[in-house]
């Protein structure tokens, strides 16, 4: 009892960031003391502002007595983002006994596992089911998608009340920490989230430099590019390098070196030497190339926005691009819940199992790592909502379903249990803690490193670094 | 952890009726200061609280006193738990205890009363719970043997008292410290003391919550204990208890003090230099340099207009001698057309409707009435009022398309709140905000303002919804609560201090609901304006001085609360002031404070306020707005944009719609079409934004357009330093130094057949510079 206490004391002291941590080198601190003022828990779009600017003296120097590091079993992670909180019962969870204003319109299936069933429209998934593990037992306690985005995202739960509308961060996300640890070849960036930065995806104090790069447009348009990654007509390579010469001459603004002062515009300049990187490597412009992609394979994925993203995440991947997120929007179903699923799971089943088929057939799925969910699960009881015709469910912390395939996973396993009517995970209760330093372990990062904020604040990866031993 | 220890099990409460004795034993013994003596006390309890105290000898607890805080500090009303709207596992609170009516009945009567058990009180299935003697999904919270385990249990066995007329009522709640300004890495023991209305004081330290402005700053934990860092700065620690919070400002200056002739000797050109240089004194912080004409040109030019200076204009005021230019080149801004465009532009974001869900015809009209708005230069509060108060048709009366996009009460309560009174509200929609004061009572109030705007014609019909649609005010319409069914009388959200002296403050004013045909809007626009509202003044005048300085004195500009405050509390009240004493004349506060010397301040930073990040010791420097730079391209490169769906010629800063496509002005940053407003636009800047200015065939066809700068420049055969000259007054509003003008000479003596390509490269570079996308 009295153990229990200290410890959730002291890693309540630690992820606030209220105490330093007594065992912190006195060089580190020292290192740190000039560094800088910084709204940590800013915001998006409020005092983050200057925060951005910090990636020079985002510093995650390692305590001496840390570990070795990991077995690194995934060199990719390919997270499939259902923003909105997918459901669990028409997914990976489904409840046919429970009543019916619970189990909902769909039936079940047997999958390839004995005994576990998935929904009715994962027929693809289910039958690959030797394949994947699903976890039924991650439970958390925010509801709404403002904080439950950051939890999920980040593996750390929001310091202050947070709206369903918000857009914050306070910890740095999964990738950007992935972005950090590993360089992408070629120029590449570390970390894309296509078609847009999911919530709370940034990189926190860990600076501009993790931030996702977004490719906003549509790979599944035949007339797809990465925008701006190549030179303008009627430019040439040689004129662009005598452009950037003459540019070093007429730069003259004064930058802020002082890391307290949060020059934003030294941050711009960090984007200007990645983009250069970026314009000048043909392996880099290689992966965008989905063009060259042979249309059976185009075809497998589904010739739909999210297919398409999809396939242009493996060929990130071949190319070498350690963390990507597919942005998958419009989980959050209120209403007409089985109308809307009907119509979007078929397709969504099909892509993410040929993503899973085809990484294997590349001898990739060892090493990549693939991850579907959302910020929650959906409450179990259907109901309909004043001014909606059609019923839905609602959010619903207390249980939710999360895939994950390749990378070291064994696969055919379920973790975890929910209750016979999908209230509440029952069985090997965990935390988005422990999934997120599952995550971390796979990926060969220690989710119990410190690391330094701007300002010299130690903070924990992950509070609670334990991982899903099932998983790795 | 030893402090935090002592700290929780320390309070030991002696509550007397007339005299309070508070014994703490980690800190003080006080007895308050109205107590009477103690032998007047006969008849009244003395209670000592103390877990070696059997339950038997405490007075029984009361559910308002004694049992809500218990429940609040456990986390068992929190809105992770069964404080959220629906509760957990069918048993619902009200979030932190607001609702104390609720609260009772959810734990002594529903559920068929089996939560507890007077006869035997341990076996009640609360405290069964609370102990994780059966299995609870919130884990163990109460330890048996723990002093809140006892007094819950000792409620119980009483039979669930709640408080009665006679006992005291929660009053006042304070925050106390023993001082002021704290040292870098010093800690300190926070009080929380709740004042009741017998005069009694509790310490509800432990059963409070704490929150601080500037975590980085000072850090607080969940024992009152603050913090220092090690950096200099200020912040407030907001502790809450029972629906009421108080706050406490604090400062960690400087450990270097500075020499006061220092100040004394900077400039002082108006009120808003003396209210910062006070604050500079106290941080013992010096500012910045004021800066050079030039960069004062482009800054001004950019913040008021949203326009670069031209070539002449630069050349011009760079050239001019008179002692009081830069006054007098302030006065030209605010008289030019492109003032409308600009803060028309800014308010756009805050108002400017999807035109698929009301209609392109109603979102023009929206805009065109903006514009007006700022061309005519209206006074804020008559503006204001005529959006609030507007009747009319959608086609004839922009002002009115607010009511056609947010068409029930709630709607339009939100955005007035968020946008003229600087308080977000969206909360105290469906509950007591957790930090704030506003609850659902006073956002239904607020909301009835709006009940009897009435509509005729045609709705909407998205995608197209193109038809016309009048707003009336009609005969009834009540906005009511939504837990109680009461209708509510429109109520604004504070009172104004001519009311305070003439009321008492547990009641607020309502504002008496006149019969149709008056508008209840019209009290709603009276209030705002009225002369002692000095909160609808400051809001307008932060959102001002933050659209100047790149952030607000309250920032975000429309987050004003007790937990969020003002880093100059001085200023933000004077320049309130202000903006009344000039009638709410904007161009007039945008003189006052573009003309301060504190406006003028160099961006560069000295070596005492390079940790300043909101007392405006220097400038911040930050990226350009999306049209500001698409316009700025258009106008250094000579070569102009042509947006769809504006005629030829149209500058980005008079679109009428964020819908029209550009690329550039998605990477900067506009606002997502997509999303309702009031918007907020993300100032970061992106690995995007640089391969844009790189590499987009946009501005490669400008920079190499046949008519474009380069061009020019090469047909008119200028002598090379000329032409620096122009490209350097053109696009940077400075002339070359002496450095560069020698570093760039070489390129220009070539022959004149490559001269072009040359100074398309020199206007590619210039423009893919901080200098040109950055205000500095």
């Amino acid at each position: 009892m009295k153990t229990d206490a200290s410890q959730s004391l002291f890693h309540r002291r630690t992820l606030n960031g209220e105490y330093f941590a007594s065992n912190i080198s006195s060089v580190a601190r020292a290192s740190r003391r000039h560094a800088l003022q910084l709204g940590l828990a800013g915001l998006a779009g409020g005092s983050f502002l200057n925060l951005l600017a910090m990636q020079q003296q985002a510093s995650a120097a390692r305590l001496p007595d840390e570990p070795t590091p990991l077995k690194r079993q995934a060199t990719s992670c390919i997270l499939i983002w259902m923003d909105g909180g997918p459901t669990h019962f028409e997914t990976f969870d489904p409840k046919p006994e429970a009543p019916i204003e619970i189990r909902g319109e769909f039936h079940s299936i047997p999958t390839k596992i004995p005994g576990v069933h998935f929904s009715e429209h994962m027929t693809k998934l289910a039958n690959m089911a030797d394949k994947l593990a699903v976890i039924r037992s991650v439970c958390h306690n925010q509801g709404n998608h403002g904080a439950g985005n950051h939890y999920m995202m980040t593996g750390m739960p929001p310091r202050i009340p947070v709206g369903c509308g918000s857009y914050v961060s306070f910890h740095p996300s999964l990738g950007s920490v992935v972005a950090h640890e590993y360089p992408a070849p070629f120029g590449l960036p570390s970390y894309f989230s296509l078609p847009s930065m999911s919530r709370s995806g940034g990189p926190n104090f860990l600076g501009a430099k993790y931030a996702p790069f977004v490719v906003g447009a549509d790979p599944n348009h035949n007339h797809f590019r990465v925008r701006d990654v190549e030179l303008p007509n009627g430019v040439e390579r040689p004129q662009f390098e005598s452009r950037l010469e003459v540019r070093k001459l007429v730069d003259t603004l004064p930058r802020f070196e002082d890391a307290a002062v949060a020059d934003p515009v030294k941050s711009m300049d960090e984007y200007y030497r990645q983009g250069y990187d970026l314009i000048t490597t043909p392996e880099a412009q290689k992966a965008f190339d989905i063009q060259s992609e042979p249309d059976h394979i185009r075809e497998a994925y589904g010739r739909n926005a999210f297919g398409q993203r999809a396939l242009l995440a493996r060929r990130l991947v071949e190319a070498g691009v350690p963390f990507i997120t597919l942005y998958d929007g419009g989980w959050d179903h209120h209403a007409d819940i089985f109308g809307a699923l009907r119509d979007r799971l078929p397709s969504w089943d099909q892509t993410v199992a040929t993503l899973i088929d085809d990484l294997q057939n590349r001898g990739l799925l060892e090493t990549t790592l693939v991850i579907a969910l959302g910020e929650f699960g959906r409450t179990p009881a259907i109901s309909t909502l004043p001014g909606q015709s059609k019923p839905g469910r609602d959010h619903w912390a207390n249980a939710m379903s999360i895939l994950m395939a390749g990378g070291g996973t064994p696969g055919g396993q379920v973790v975890g249990a929910t209750d016979k009517q999908g209230y509440a995970a029952i069985d090997r209760v965990l935390s988005p803690e422990h999934y997120v330093s599952t995550v971390y372990r796979k990926l060969g990062i220690d989710p119990n490193r410190i690391y330094y904020t701007p300002n010299g604040r130690p903070t924990h990866l992950v509070s609670d670094g334990t991982p899903i031993s099932e998983l790795l | 952890m030893n402090i935090q220890r002592r700290a929780r099990s320390a309070n030991r409460i002696v509550v007397g009726l007339g005299a309070t004795m508070l014994i703490n034993d980690s800190r003080r013994i006080s007895i308050s200061s109205g107590s009477r003596i103690l032998g007047l006390l006969a008849g009244y309890f003395l209670v000592f609280w103390a877990s070696s105290a059997g339950a038997q000898d405490l007075p029984a607890p009361k559910f308002e006193l004694d049992i809500q805080p218990i429940l609040t500090a456990n986390g068992c009303n929190a809105g992770g738990c069964h404080g959220k709207s629906r509760g957990q596992n069918g048993f619902a609170l009200s979030l932190l205890g607001f609702d104390d009516d609720f609260d009772y009945a959810a734990i002594v009567q529903e559920s068929r009363g089996r939560r507890v058990f007077p006869a035997d009180p341990d076996f009640s299935l609360l405290l069964q719970k609370a102990a994780g003697l059966v299995p609870h999904g919130g884990g163990v919270r109460l330890a048996v043997d723990g002093e809140a385990y006892q007094v819950v249990k000792a409620w119980i066995a009483a039979g669930m008292p709640r408080s009665s007329a006679a006992d005291p009522v929660f009053e006042r709640l304070q925050l106390v410290a023993s001082q002021q300004s704290l040292a870098p890495g010093q800690t300190l023991a926070m009080q929380v003391l709740a004042e009741y209305s017998d005069g009694s004081t509790r310490d509800v330290t432990s059963t409070s919550f704490f929150q601080s402005s500037e975590p980085t700053v000072v850090s607080v934990n969940e024992h009152g204990i603050v913090r220092a860092g090690e950096l200099p700065g200020d912040a407030t620690i907001m502790a809450r208890y029972r629906g009421q919070i108080a706050t406490w400002a604090t400062v960690i200056p400087r450990s270097e003090p500075i020499d006061p002739a220092k100040f004394a000797a900077l400039p002082r050109h108006n009120f808003i230099d003396h209210l910062v240089w006070d604050k500079l004194a106290r941080l013992n912080v010096l500012p910045s340099e004021l800066v050079n004409d030039e960069t004062y040109l482009r800054r001004v030019s950019l913040d008021l207009i949203g326009r670069l200076p031209t070539l002449e204009e630069a050349r011009e005021f760079i050239d001019d001698t008179r002692p009081n230019k830069r006054e007098v080149f302030v006065d030209r801004l605010l008289a030019r057309p492109e003032y409308a465009d600009f803060w028309a532009n800014k308010w756009a974001d805050l108002l400017r409707p999807n035109p698929y869900r009301v209609g392109i015809k109603a979102t023009q009209s929206l805009d065109a009435w903006l514009r007006d708005v700022f061309r005519q230069n209206l006074p804020y509060d008559v503006w204001v009022r005529q959006l609030l108060t507007a009747q009319g048709s959608t086609w004839r009366n922009g002002a009115v398309v607010l009511f056609r996009d947010r068409r029930e009460p709630e709607e339009v309560a939100t955005l007035v709140s968020q946008l003229f009174l600087g308080t977000r509200l969206e909360c105290a929609k469906c509950h007591q905000h957790p930090f704030e004061i506003y609850g659902q009572t006073d956002f239904y109030s607020l909301a009835a303002y709006f009940a009897r705007v009435g509509y005729k014609g045609t709705g909407l019909s998205t995608p197209i919804s193109g038809s016309e649609e009048m707003i009336l005010v009609r005969e009834n319409g009540r906005v009511a609560h939504p837990i109680t069914r009461e209708a509510l009388d429109p109520r604004p959200l504070w009172k104004l201090p001519s009311e305070l002296e003439s009321s008492t403050p547990a009641e607020t004013s309502q504002t008496p609901l006149n019969p149709f045909p008056h508008d209840p809007r019209e009290d709603l626009a009276d209030w705002m304006a009225a002369p002692d509202n000095d909160g609808f003044a400051e809001a307008a005048a932060n959102r001002i001085w933050g659209e100047l300085f790149g952030r607000g004195i309250v920032d975000p500009v429309d987050d004003i609360r007790a937990t969020n405050p003002p880093s100059n509390p001085d200023l933000l009240q004077a320049l309130g002031v202000e903006f009344r004493r000039v009638g709410y004349d904007q161009k007039a506060l945008l003189k006052t404070i573009v003309l301060s010397a504190v406006y003028q301040l160099s961006s560069l930073p000295n070596s005492t306020n390079n940790q300043d990040h909101r007392n405006f010791s220097r400038h911040y420097r930050r990226l350009s707005r999306a049209e500001v730079i698409a316009d700025a391209l258009a106008d250094v490169t000579g070569v102009e944009d042509h947006w769809p769906g504006m005629a030829k010629g149209a500058r980005a800063m008079q679109m009428w719609t964020f819908r029209a496509d550009s690329e550039l002005l998605d990477v900067f940053g506009r606002p997502d079409p997509n999303q309702d407003p009031p918007c907020e636009r993300l100032p970061e800047a992106t690995m995007t934004q640089a391969l844009h200015l790189m590499n987009t065939q946009t501005i490669q066809a400008k920079i190499s357009n046949d008519s474009g700068l380069p061009a020019r420049l090469t047909a008119q055969n200028l002598e090379p330093t000329a032409l620096l000259e122009t490209l350097y007054l053109t696009v940077y509003n400075r002339r070359p130094s002496e450095t560069e003008t020698a570093r760039l000479l070489p390129l220009l003596v070539g022959e004149n057949t490559t001269r072009r390509k040359t100074l398309e490269d020199l206007l590619w570079a210039m423009i893919n510079t901080p200098e040109f996308i950055y205000e500095n």
